[in-house]
This record gives C-alpha cells, sequence and structure tokens, in this order.
C-alpha cells in the first residue's frame, strides 16, 4: 500500500475508513522515508518498500515487529541504533545507514551500500549484484559520493555557515545571493539576461514594494539619475513609502487568511467584527521595520507577552479570525494546521488521525500541539469613544480558566476522545532541531485592565457620560414639549435621573470593592445609596409605566364609547328601515367585542402597573440594606497558562529551523514570482524540494543575523544582480531550463487582483491614499477610490471584481496562482471602474496636452504602460483616435450616468470630437496586455 | 519598425503574427458550435492533469437539478404505504421499532434540534404506478412520474449532516464546516477542461443555497482555480451576468469592436518583444472569447426562439411553472451549446424553500407544482431530440424528511432520501437501493451522496482518482464509488 501525502484528512473521514483496508497507524513509514532521503534519487524504486529492512510478513497488516520482523540488514541497523543510544551519540536513521554502508549485513559478500545502489536486497543474502553489475559500478558510486558531498537540504536541521561557492562570472554578482544563483546557472551551463532596461526595472520595482506604478515624472527622474547607486537609492526610498505596507500587508494577509467576518444575517460565525485592527497592525507593523520574529510573538501571544515589550493586542487577530460559531473542533483543528504551515510550513493538521505519513510528526505530537491552542477563546473589549461593541471594539484573545485539558482522538474522531490520555502542550521534537520538542511553559499574570476590561476607566467614564447625555436629552425634550405631553416626559426624567443616581453610586461601591474596601464605612455608605437609588429607579419606572398604561386604558375606553355610539346608531337607522343595517351591525358588534376585550386588557395593565407601583414605594419606603444589585459585566482570569507564549518563543528561537527558511522563501516568491520552495506553505517531504537551497538557507540565516528584519532582506534581495536581469527570453537558455527555474532571466507576473483595481485609479489619479480603517463594505469594490487592501474579504462577501482576478481565498491563500479567463476580460472592458477611469483619465490628458494628439498618445503610454510608444503603435493610436464616431455616440457619452469633469469651457471641435476616441484609447490601454503584466 | 527595445533573438514579426492569428478581424461573429466530446489540453493555465479521457464516455453533459430544503423521499420516489398504516402510532409500537437504532449514527457535528420524530405522519399525498417499469412515485411529482421508464431511481442514499449545511455536502461530498472543496461541477470542468468554447463549461442557474449553508461555495471550485467555478447565469438576456455588458451600456457595439480591433493590433506589436510570454496568448484569445460571450450569453437567453409546443412543454405559459420552466428550457439550450455542466436550483437562499418543518402538504403541493412539469417537459424534450442519451440530468436534494412527524411537517432526515439519474448511458426505468418499510433508514445498498458523483464522472469518461491535485489527498469517501447497477 502506497504511503500518500494526506493534507484534507478530516477525523469523521476515517471512521470510514475502517470499512476498507487500511494502513496499521503503527507502522513507521518514517522510517521509509529516512531511507529515501538519504538516498533520493538514488534509491532504485524496488527498494523504496519495506522489505529492504523487513522479512515478508504473514499478517496483512502488521502492528508490531513480532509481525514484521527484520531481515539482517534491518536487524543489523536497530542492534545500532541501541548501541548508539546508549552511548548517547545521534542515533538517526541516516546516521546509521552511513555507519553501516560498508558492512555486509546478509554476508553475500557485497557490501550494504552497492547492494542497495545497484537496486539488489542488502538484507537477502540470495538477492546480490551479478558481476557485469559489480564491473559496472564505480561510475555510480562516483556520482552518489558526489551527491552526498553536495549541499543537503536539510530543513529540520538547524541553519549554519552556507559556504559560499566559488562562481566563474564574479564580476557579476552584487551579492551572496548572486553568487549561489550564478552557481546553479553555472552547473547546468546557463548564461543569463543582462540587466534589464531602467523604465522596466524601475516599473518592477515599484510594483514589487508599493503596488503602484511610477509616474511619468519619476521614471523621467530615474532615468536621468545617472549616479551607479540610483537604484539602490529608489529600493531605499520605496521600502520607507507608508505604501510598502500596504503592498506587503496583502501579502502576509494571504498568508496569514486575514478575513473579515462572515455569518448569516447578523449572526457572526466565522472570524470577527472589527478585526480590521488587526490588518491595520500589520501594515504598521511593516512600516515600521518590526521584527518578525516580534509579529509572530504578538500574533500568538500579545495577551501574554510582558508590558515592558509593549505588546500590540491588536495582532492576535491571527488567532481569533479562526473563530467557528458553530464548530469549536473545526476552530482548534484550523488554529493548529494553519499556524504550522503560516510559520513553519509543515503539515500538523495531516497528524489530526494517524502518525504523518512523510514527515517526523505523530499523532500524539499532534494533540500536544492542539493542548496550546486548547485554553485560548475570543472576545471583543470596548474601545474610548465607542463602548457599543457593535460599532468598535477590540478582537483579542485570552486563555479561558475552563477547557484546557486536550484528549487524544482515537482515529482523530472527536467522539472518541480517549480521556485516559492528557496531553500535555508541546511541540514536535523532530521540527526543532536542537531546540527539541519540549516547551518551557510559564502561566503568565494578566494586568488588571486587561482580565477586567469593563473597569477601565475610560469605560467607567463612557458609561457615566452616555447616562448624563440620557438626562440631558430628557430635560431638554422636557423643554420643549407641549403641555399635553409634560407628564409623561417629566416621568421619563424622573427615570432617567433615577437610573443615573443609581449607576454613579454603583460604581462607587464597585470601586470601593475593588480597592479591597468592602465591608468598610464608606463602602456601606455607597452600598446603600446605591440599593436605594435602584429601589427608586423601580419606583420611577412603575410611574411611567402606569402611567402610560393609564393613557392606553383611557385612549381604549374612548374607542369603545365610540363604538357604542355607532352601534347604537345603528339600530336606530335599522329602526328606521334602513336596508344594509344588518351586516353593518353584525361587523360593528363584532367590532365593539373586540374593542371591549382590549379596553379590559388595558384595564388590567393598568390595575397591574398600580400595584407594582405600590409594591416598589413600599420596598423604597422600607429603606435599603448594602445588597445592591451590581453591574452584569463580564471578568476574566487573573492568569494565562503561557502556552502560547512559549510556542512564540520556540518558533522564534534563532535556532529554530523552519521559521526564518519559510520567511524568506516567502518574500522570494513575491518578489520573483516562484518560491526557492514552490510549495511554501509545505516544506515536508509531500512538498517540492528546494531548486537553491544553500541560497534559501543563506538568506534565512541572514533574517536571522539581522534581528529577523523584513526591509533588510528586501534590499538585498531588490538589489542584487538577480532581480535585476531583464525579463526577455533566449532561445538558447530557454531550451535547457523552460521553466526559469535556475534564473537565467527574471520571470515575468501578472499583477495580482488589488494591484490590478489599485492602478486603474492609481494612473487616472483618482486613488484615496488614505492609510486604514474599518473595512469597506465589498458591494462598493466598484465605486470605492481606496486601495483594495481595504475591501472587505469575508466568505460570500467579496468583491466580484477582485475574485474575477484570482483573489484571495477565504479558507487559504498561500500563495496566489493567476489565471486567464474570459471573466477578466469583460471586467477590464466593460466594468463601471474602468469606463470611469477611462473617462477621468482622458479628461485630465485633454487638460494637459490640449489638442497635442501625439503628446496625448505618448503620455498615456508613459502614465499606463510605464513607456514610451513605438512610431507604429503611435500611428495607430492617432488613427484610431481620429477616426470619425457616429453621431448616436456622441449623445450616448453625454447621457452617461458618470460624472465627467469638464474639458474646458470652450472646448474646439477637435477636442469635442476625440473626447470619446480618447477614452476608448484609453480604454483599451487598461485592456493592454502590459498593463497587467510586471516585466 | 522594430521596437529599440526588443531584446528578442531571431524571432521574425512575421512568423509572431502568424502564429497567433489576426484577432478580431478574423473572427465569425455569432457562430455556435458543438463541441465533441473529447478532452482537449488546454492553455498553458488549465490544470487538467493529462488532457486525456479516462474511460470511453457515455455522456457529454451534465444538468444537475438541484431542490433546497430537503425534500420527502417518502412522498416522492420512495412512496410508503406503511406510513398511512400506522399513521398517528408511534414508531415504537410498530413492528419496525428497530429503525430507530440508526438515528444519529452517522451524523458529524449534528444539531439536537432535528431527528427524534416518533409519531408517524400520514401520506400528504397520493401514489401512482407508472410505465412498464411500475415505478411508484407520488402524485406531487405526477408529470416526472409520466418518464418514469427513462429515470433510475436510487432510493437508499445517506449524508452526513442534518443541517443544511447538507446542501454543501451534495455538492462537494464534504461537511460544510470545512467550508470550501470542489464541486462536482467543478471536477467536470478540470476533468474535460478547456477555454475554447464561447460559453463557460459550467454554468449554474437559478438561486443557489443561501449564505447560511454553504452559499457560493456550493458553485464553487476551491484549490482546482477559479477558472473551474461555476458561472452563474440570471435567465434575463438583458443582465445575464457580471460584466457582461458596458456599464453604463454607452458604448456601441461597433465602438467595441474597434476597440478591441485596436486592442489586438496593440497587443500583437508589444508581444513581439516577448514572444514566449504565454499569457499574451491565452489574454488575446480570452478577449476574442469575452466578445463572442457577451452575445452568445444573451443569444442562449433568448427563449422567445422555441416554438409555442416546447414553451408549454415546459410549462412556460403557466404563472407556477413559468420561471422554473424557463431555467429547464435554457439548461437544454445551454448543453445543445457545448456547456458540460448545468447545475439548477430550485428553492435556493435560506434554509431551502423546501424545507417543510410545518404545512408540507401545501409546502410541498405548492412547490412541486413549481418543478414538476417543467423537469418532465426537460426530459421530454431532451429526448425527443435525441439528446437524452448523452445527457445525464440527474435531481437532487440534500436529505429526506422525517417519516415521524414535526407538528403538520416533517424534519430534517440525513439517514434517507432519494435521487433519480436519466439519460447519459444511465439504465432506463430501474430503481436501485431501499429503506426500511417506513423510510427511515437506508438499508439495501446504501450510497453516500459522492457515489452519485463518481457515477456521473464515470459516464463523462473521467476517473476521480486520476484527478487528483497534487498535495491534495482525497479519501475513499471524497471520491465515492460508481454505483455499476445503474450504469447501462
Amino acid at each position: 500500500m502506497r504511503a500518500v501525502p494526506n493534507n484534507r484528512l478530516s477525523f469523521y473521514q476515517t471512521v470510514f475508513l475502517s470499512f476498507s483496508l487500511v494502513f496499521s497507524v503503527q507502522a513507521t513509514p518514517a522510517n521509509k522515508s529516512s531511507l529515501e532521503k538519504h538516498y533520493e534519487q538514488f534509491l532504485p524504486g524496488s527498494l523504496n518498500r519495506c522489505n529492504t529492512c523487513h522479512q515478508p510478513s504473514a499478517v496483512k497488516a502488521p502492528e508490531s515487529l513480532e509481525e514484521f520482523p527484520h531481515n539482517p540488514f534491518g536487524e543489523h541497523l536497530r542492534q545500532l541504533g541501541a548501541k548508539l543510544r546508549e552511548e548517547g551519540k545521534p542515533r538517526n536513521l541516516e546516521t546509521r545507514l552511513k555507519l553501516l554502508a560498508g558492512e555486509d549485513s546478509d554476508g553475500d559478500k557485497v557490501p550494504n551500500e552497492t547492494e542497495i545502489l545497484l537496486g539488489h536486497n542488502p538484507g537477502e543474502a540470495s538477492d546480490f549484484p551479478s558481476v557485469t553489475e559489480l564491473n559496472g559500478f564505480a561510475n555510480l558510486q562516483n556520482r552518489f559520493q558526489e551527491f552526498l558531498t553536495s549541499y543537503r537540504w536539510r530543513p529540520f536541521d538547524r541553519l549554519t555557515e552556507v559556504p559560499l561557492p566559488k562562481v566563474n562570472g564574479s564580476g557579476w554578482s552584487r551579492n551572496p545571493i548572486d553568487v549561489l544563483v550564478m552557481a546553479e546557472r553555472e552547473k547546468r551551463k546557463l548564461s543569463h539576461q543582462k540587466e534589464a532596461k531602467k523604465t522596466v526595472l524601475l516599473r518592477r520595482v515599484y510594483l514589487d514594494l508599493i503596488g503602484l506604478v511610477p509616474t511619468p515624472e519619476e521614471l523621467a527622474a530615474f532615468d536621468a539619475d545617472e549616479v551607479p547607486d540610483a537604484f539602490d537609492k529608489v529600493v531605499d526610498r520605496l521600502l520607507e513609502d507608508q505604501r510598502y505596507g500596504e503592498r506587503w500587508g496583502r501579502h502576509f494577509m494571504d498568508i496569514w487568511r486575514y478575513s473579515d467576518w462572515g455569518g448569516w444575517g447578523e449572526q457572526v460565525r466565522d472570524s470577527q467584527p472589527h478585526i480590521w485592527k488587526w490588518r491595520d497592525w500589520i501594515i504598521e507593523s511593516l512600516n515600521n521595520d518590526k521584527g518578525y520574529d516580534s509579529m509572530i510573538a504578538e500574533m500568538l501571544a500579545a495577551d501574554e507577552l510582558p508590558a515592558t515589550v509593549k505588546p500590540d493586542i491588536r495582532a492576535v487577530g491571527f488567532l481569533a479570525r479562526n473563530y467557528k460559531l458553530l464548530s469549536r473542533e473545526q476552530w482548534l483543528e484550523d488554529s493548529v494546521k494553519h499556524t504550522a504551515q503560516a510559520f513553519m510550513g509543515i503539515t500538523v493538521g495531516c497528524a489530526k488521525c494517524h502518525d504523518h505519513m512523510t514527515d517526523p510528526v505523530s499523532q500524539s505530537d499532534y494533540y500536544r500541539f492542539r493542548a496550546i491552542f486548547e485554553p485560548h477563546q475570543v472576545r471583543i473589549d470596548q474601545v474610548p469613544g465607542e463602548l457599543d461593541r457593535k460599532k468598535d471594539g477590540l478582537v483579542r484573545v485570552y486563555d479561558a480558566e475552563t477547557n484546557h485539558l486536550t484528549y487524544f482522538f482515537v482515529r482523530g474522531d472527536e467522539r472518541k476522545a480517549d480521556t485516559n490520555r492528557v496531553m500535555k502542550p508541546g511541540v514536535p521534537a523532530a521540527l526543532g532541531g536542537n531546540l527539541g520538542g519540549e516547551l518551557e511553559v510559564q502561566p503568565v499574570e494578566i494586568a488588571t485592565e486587561a482580565a477586567f476590561p469593563e473597569k477601565r476607566d475610560f469605560v467607567i467614564e463612557g458609561i457615566l457620560r452616555d447616562s448624563s447625555k440620557l438626562m440631558s436629552e430628557a430635560r431638554e425634550k422636557l423643554k420643549e414639549t407641549n403641555s399635553a405631553q409634560t407628564r409623561e416626559l417629566k416621568l421619563e426624567l424622573n427615570a432617567a435621573m433615577a437610573r443615573h443616581q443609581s449607576l454613579e453610586a454603583v460604581l462607587a461601591a464597585e470601586k470601593l470593592e475593588d480597592q479591597w474596601q468592602k465591608g468598610s464605612a464608606s463602602w456601606t455608605e455607597k452600598a446603600r445609596e446605591a440599593r436605594l437609588a435602584q429601589k427608586s429607579l423601580v419606583v420611577s419606572e412603575a410611574e411611567l409605566k402606569m402611567h402610560k398604561a393609564g393613557i392606553s386604558a383611557g385612549a381604549a375606553a374612548e374607542k369603545c364609547n365610540e363604538a357604542r355610539l355607532k352601534l347604537e346608531e345603528n339600530e336606530l337607522s335599522q329602526k328606521s328601515g334602513g336596508a344594509d343595517s344588518s351586516t353593518n351591525s353584525s361587523k360593528a358588534v363584532e367590532a365593539l367585542a373586540k374593542l371591549e376585550k382590549e379596553f379590559n386588557s388595558a384595564t388590567n395593565k393598568l390595575s397591574e402597573a398600580q400595584v407594582a407601583l405600590v409594591r416598589a414605594e413600599i420596598d423604597f419606603l422600607s429603606g435599603s440594606g448594602t445588597d445592591y444589585k451590581g453591574r452584569e459585566i463580564v471578568n476574566y482570569p487573573a492568569r494565562s497558562t503561557g502556552r502560547r507564549l512559549a510556542l512564540a518563543r520556540w518558533l522564534t528561537h534563532p535556532d529554530h529551523p523552519l521559521t526564518a527558511r519559510v520567511a524568506v522563501n516567502h518574500l522570494w516568491l513575491r518578489h520573483f514570482g516562484r518560491g526557492i520552495i514552490t510549495t511554501p506553505e509545505n516544506f515536508g517531504r509531500s512538498g517540492n524540494p528546494p531548486s537553491h537551497p544553500a541560497l534559501l538557507d543563506w538568506m534565512a540565516k541572514e533574517l536571522v543575523s539581522n534581528q529577523w528584519s523584513l526591509k533588510k532582506m528586501h534590499r538585498l534581495i531588490l538589489t542584487s544582480s538577480t532581480y535585476r536581469m531583464a525579463s526577455n527570453t533566449d532561445a538558447a537558455s530557454s531550451t535547457i531550463d523552460p521553466d526559469n527555474i535556475y534564473l537565467w532571466r527574471m520571470p515575468q507576473r501578472r499583477m495580482e487582483a488589488e494591484i490590478v483595481r489599485d492602478n486603474i485609479l492609481h494612473v487616472a489619479g483618482s486613488l484615496d491614499t488614505q492609510i486604514g480603517g474599518p473595512e469597506i463594505d465589498h458591494n462598493q469594490g466598484l465605486t470605492s477610490l481606496r486601495r483594495s487592501i481595504y475591501l472587505r474579504v469575508a466568505p460570500e462577501k467579496e468583491v466580484e471584481f477582485l475574485k474575477v482576478f484570482d483573489g484571495p481565498g477565504v479558507t487559504e491563500c498561500y500563495q496566489r496562482h493567476s489565471t486567464v479567463m474570459p471573466q477578466q476580460s469583460l471586467a477590464l472592458i466593460n466594468s463601471p471602474i474602468t469606463l470611469a477611469e477611462s473617462r477621468r483619465l482622458a479628461s485630465r490628458l485633454t487638460r494637459e496636452c490640449g489638442e497635442d494628439s501625439k503628446l496625448v498618445v505618448d503620455r498615456a503610454f508613459r502614465k499606463m504602460l510605464g513607456r514610451f510608444p513605438t512610431e507604429e503603435e503611435r500611428e495607430i493610436c492617432l488613427k484610431f483616435l481620429s477616426e470619425p464616431r457616429s453621431a448616436s455616440a456622441q449623445i450616448a457619452s453625454t447621457e452617461s450616468k458618470f460624472p465627467v469633469p469638464a474639458v474646458g469651457s470652450e472646448p474646439g471641435l477637435l477636442l469635442e470630437k476625440r473626447a470619446r476616441s480618447l477614452e476608448h484609447l484609453i480604454l483599451v490601454l487598461f485592456n493592454h496586455n502590459e498593463f497587467v503584466t510586471i516585466r | 519598425m522594430k521596437n529599440p527595445d526588443s531584446n528578442c533573438h531571431g524571432l521574425s514579426r512575421r512568423s509572431f503574427l502568424a502564429d497567433t492569428g489576426m484577432g478580431f478581424t478574423g473572427l465569425a461573429l455569432g457562430a455556435m458550435f458543438f463541441k465533441e466530446g473529447s478532452a482537449k489540453a488546454g492553455p498553458a493555465e488549465s490544470k487538467s492533469p493529462d488532457g486525456k479521457i479516462h474511460l470511453p464516455p457515455r455522456a457529454k453533459s451534465v444538468i444537475w437539478i438541484f431542490l433546497c430544503g430537503g425534500v420527502s423521499h417518502l412522498e416522492s420516489f420512495d412512496v410508503k404505504p406503511a406510513l398511512n398504516q400506522y399513521a398517528g402510532q408511534s414508531i415504537g409500537e410498530t413492528p419496525f421499532k428497530k429503525v430507530l437504532e440508526t438515528e444519529g449514527k452517522q451524523i458529524i457535528g449534528g444539531n439536537p434540534k432535528h431527528g427524534n420524530r416518533k409519531v408517524i405522519m400520514p401520506l400528504q399525498t397520493g401514489y401512482k404506478t407508472y410505465g412498464e417499469s411500475g415505478l411508484v412515485v407520488g402524485d406531487w411529482f405526477e408529470n416526472v412520474g409520466q418518464c418514469a421508464d427513462e429515470l433510475a431511481v436510487v432510493r437508499s442514499l445517506w449524508t452526513i449532516h442534518n443541517d443544511h449545511g447538507a446542501q454543501l455536502t451534495w455538492q462537494t461530498g464534504r461537511h460544510p464546516r470545512e467550508l470550501n472543496h470542489p464541486t462536482l461541477g467543478s471536477w467536470v470542468s478540470y476533468g474535460l477542461g478547456s477555454l475554447n468554447q464561447n460559453l463557460p463549461e459550467y454554468v449554474v442557474l437559478g438561486v443557489p443555497t443561501g449564505d447560511c449553508c454553504g452559499g457560493a461555495f456550493t458553485h464553487a471550485a476551491a484549490y482546482l482555480g477559479p477558472q473551474h467555478a461555476g458561472v452563474r447565469l440570471n435567465v434575463d438576456p438583458k443582465n445575464p451576468m457580471p460584466f457582461i455588458a458596458p456599464a453604463d451600456g454607452g458604448i456601441t457595439r461597433e465602438e467595441q469592436m474597434a476597440n478591441l480591433s485596436l486592442l489586438g493590433k496593440l497587443n500583437h506589436l508589444a508581444g513581439i518583444d516577448y514572444p514566449d510570454d504565454k499569457d499574451l496568448l491565452a489574454r488575446i484569445k480570452s478577449y476574442e472569447l469575452a466578445f463572442e460571450m457577451q452575445s452568445s450569453i444573451p443569444e442562449t437567453l433568448q427563449l422567445d426562439r422555441e416554438t409555442e409546443a416546447t414553451r408549454q412543454l415546459y410549462g412556460m405559459d403557466r404563472k407556477e411553472t413559468r420561471s422554473f420552466g424557463e431555467q429547464c428550457l435554457v439548461a437544454r439550450r445551454l448543453v445543445e451549446r457545448g456547456v458540460r455542466f448545468v447545475q439548477l436550483f430550485h428553492g435556493g437562499g435560506g434554509g431551502g424553500d423546501w424545507d417543510a418543518h410545518s404545512e408540507i402538504k401545501s409546502n410541498h403541493t405548492k412547490l412541486a407544482m413549481q418543478v414538476d412539469k417543467p423537469i418532465s417537459g426537460l426530459l421530454k424534450d431532451l429526448k425527443q431530440r435525441g439528446m437524452l442519451d448523452e445527457t445525464l440530468v440527474v435531481f437532487g436534494t440534500e436529505f429526506g424528511r422525517s417519516p415521524g412527524a414535526e407538528g403538520s411537517g416533517r424534519d430534517h432526515h440525513p439517514q434517507a432520501f432519494s435521487s433519480w439519474l436519466a439519460g447519459g448511458g444511465i439504465k432506463r426505468g430501474i430503481v436501485h437501493g431501499a429503506t426500511d418499510e417506513l423510510g427511515f433508514a437506508a438499508v439495501e445498498n446504501r450510497h453516500y451522496v459522492t457515489d452519485i458523483h463518481a457515477t456521473v464522472l464515470h459516464q463523462l469518461g473521467l476517473d476521480s482518482r486520476k484527478l487528483e491535485v497534487p498535495g491534495r489527498k482525497r479519501l475513499d469517501m471524497d471520491h465515492g464509488e460508481v454505483i455499476e447497477q445503474l450504469l447501462a
């Protein structure tokens, strides 16, 4: 049975797996994996089986060594392992394979490794290579030795210094990135493209760093700047631009799965409201070049970090977004899965139901990892200025007191929790390199403000202020009223005042309690005051209620009287012979009955209200004790478990093998369109191996050495010669490496959805550059002028235009895959936004260039495509502009819904004729392949 | 004149233009043509793994009808006279009390509010026997009943969710708390993928499942990519889909042609420097297709081109059946024009119109009236045009309804429900699988919903195991098993 990677296995599926032949969860495919890992492509397929180390088994799905005994080779390995353990030496399988390479375990006179490389079983004496095979072995052996000495990709080993290889064309290299890229090219005899043209390069780096194309002025300035480090200066300037945070914010929102809240009607079922603050934190942190390690720590444990590092609680949106109203189980599952994939690039989630098939993560590891998240819950705290959490609030996580017992689920079935196995929080040891799998978990004291959010000063002040406001409003109403309403409004005012008084007293008493003064004299005074005020409030409310009931009863009485009169009239007219009165009369009788019923009900209510008032007054007069009714607020635990903090520390330790590697791969992916590992969310065996393992490791080490500064890494990448290459093809190179894996030229990419939309607005001069703020309704995607990063993205609530351009998925989006679809073409030729911005830009160009059509065409190309048109292009466009439009077309233009800025007070005939053609030319340029392509 | 920026080596302008064709000047407008059923390897971005059919196909297209809310199987295609016999009694008092043991057994994260209905409610409509096959059908579906000899009814389905997220489960095989997974339609598009037609591969009609219960995921493609997602069409030639026409209507068709012609010329010129740009070629093609779609899609929706007899066949002459009749007719037209997978929703939004927790008699009577004639019309129309052999029609819902009463209605019932298939190489006039006497649980030849998926894919010539995307392992339960007994 093949061992296969399994990303999407959910617990309940395994219930049904038992109906089919199943892979024993006790088997160790990880050992087979290690065999594969050591020999890689040198392991013949026939030996990539359990039988290389085990004897064939009579039992169908063996679950123990007794049922599946070793052959001599396997036995030899096992004995060696025991010996090494005793000696305290490393005993991983690869080490042991190396040590036994020259031994002859099965006694057939051929060394183990020779047998393996030639495709013969080292544990079976009757299986040995022939003389011919042995004669031809030297070549294979050399290649294998070369392979053993080459740079090995060991993602679970601590990062070490990467030796820079010697390369021939060293004049080309600007920094070690170039050297390492060059080395791989030279191995394959690849040359490389020369440096890109200045305007191409500028547009590329602008789009990469801030997501907006350079203006004609910026292009001209760079073109004219002759100093050797002109480009470096541009890079530095753009890294300090606030728009960098927006551009790269969206990238990290992809990786960290940003989602606004989704649900059914007003009910929140996925993610949380106000989580845009997490997005603002991302933008700000990136602009401030906050260390990537600090970002991780805040996202996982801002609530547990010490106050001295000034943690920003907005960051925990990373966890809060996993919230699932309808399934705590799914919530926790997502937390495990995506935390592991975002930061470690390992599909730990696969081990929920069984040991991981290809990576060193056991099912127990999964539940230990889950235990880290088991206690956490989500809540929304009030923020200054707006106490209504529906309108504004701060989303945050906290460890709740209960539910921190994690059980092992047998076969991953949540209904089969093994309550005898309580899992302590931990991490997969094999993923930590020398850090191992133990977490140092220390409980954390929670600051008062965080544990008692509703006692914060601004909340108390806010409550009182709101209550005061209600009082003043009531007072105002009373002042302005006519006499009919006076009594009621007076009573309303009384109630408001009583409410305020009781609130003040309750808050005062509460404050004293919080200062451990319950029982003191001042507390007693306040408590009594509070109780009395509350009783007084009851009285006021009862008075008000009675008053209203009285009015209702009165109104009901009047209606009855009217109806009675009407009935009497009817009877009279019947007596005097009115024809239709019988039907009228039965209707009237019915109506009267109904009204009498209503009157009875109203009088009942009135008496009830009277009784209630009397009771309230009696209660009030009976004085008060200190048993006032306290505020109904929620307090939170004063301690947090510290588990997430421990995880964060483990992940961001400089020795952690995976965190930095994953991070730099994500950066590289977004500068080159292709990661060094093309499965950025899966660095395991079932993902793809790195094209440049040494480069990846070198950059990762560099990141850590530079305090995890992302900007420094961007700078290194962007100022390299590799990044500056032209992106044109070359026939010879393309034959050797058609997919450009070894970077003989710069790859070309299509802009992501957000950048397409942003640049439509940007080149037309319409882009609103305001940074941050609440998410914008997705239905405004085509009318809002803000950057796309601020548009809502939530389950069922996405902007159609962005979706069409492969916008972010709401469940995961570790990398974008761009497609070409007719819906994209339709969107660009027909959508309101492209039409409106075409008009705007056309009118702007006309203002700037007047009748000079040649200038207009040049400027349009320059603005939109970043270059001047060729002679041929200019000719074609000028011809297009001068072609006559039908009269009907002109009329249609003026009837347009989109307001067109005035061309000028007295547009010449030429301009008028040209206006519509120019709009269409601009529209065509928005649709131009170059507009959406990053060369 | 060559672009001075050009870095291209040895590729002449002429050869480049020859490769890509001349775009709009050579385009035959308004030509509709039906694609043959063989798969094509699409342009570079189409991720069809091998571009080949895996098995000999029997069907070319699928019409996937889905009634939202849970149609009662007991009074439609799995009629249970025993419910009349034991009406008013508690199930525990009948000879069939063992059926209760199946309740809640295979449900994931069940909603405790549903189920546990003990008192038997009698059938809320009558039933008759139809055709040579002698199929018993509830009176609510008497028109469909007339087509009994075309149908293969499956009575033994079960599903894992007892809430309306089961609508998503029907489309993807997965529990709704996992949000999106590729739908059957997207697998079909992916497996047979091609961008060469002037209509989308996979079209969605009607009002899909509401946001509460899967929403857009019920016609999406998840990790297969948005190019394989269903394209929603309104049955309104003036407003069929987003961006199909210029936003303010101010651009005439001639102007658009002129624009797109200019675009074609400029793209060709700019592309000379980048002759390897596959995206450019694909994009040029995509504009041609988009332009086509602007007319082909409205044309498909122009139902006045059909004869009066056809319109009556679908019930378009009557108020109750007009809307769904139109959609069924559009489905036929789409299939005629080469669309592979038409997903036709009825009663979508909220929990689904068919969700009769109360007043099931009036609810199902009213709703069945809307769909019964149109569906039968569709089957008859396909048959008389000789299209039924190659068009697989599937009738589905998310679960059945409880034999026990919930007031005047019936509750959700995932343990047993029915579906039928017709055409596309499916055996005619048979019944497969059975529930117990009360219709409480599927007992004979039990099938999870993905068995229907596997059967559909099989008829199209696809093996889902060969379509798996690297890194996205699917389990046996995702693949399902082909229901061999249904195949002709």
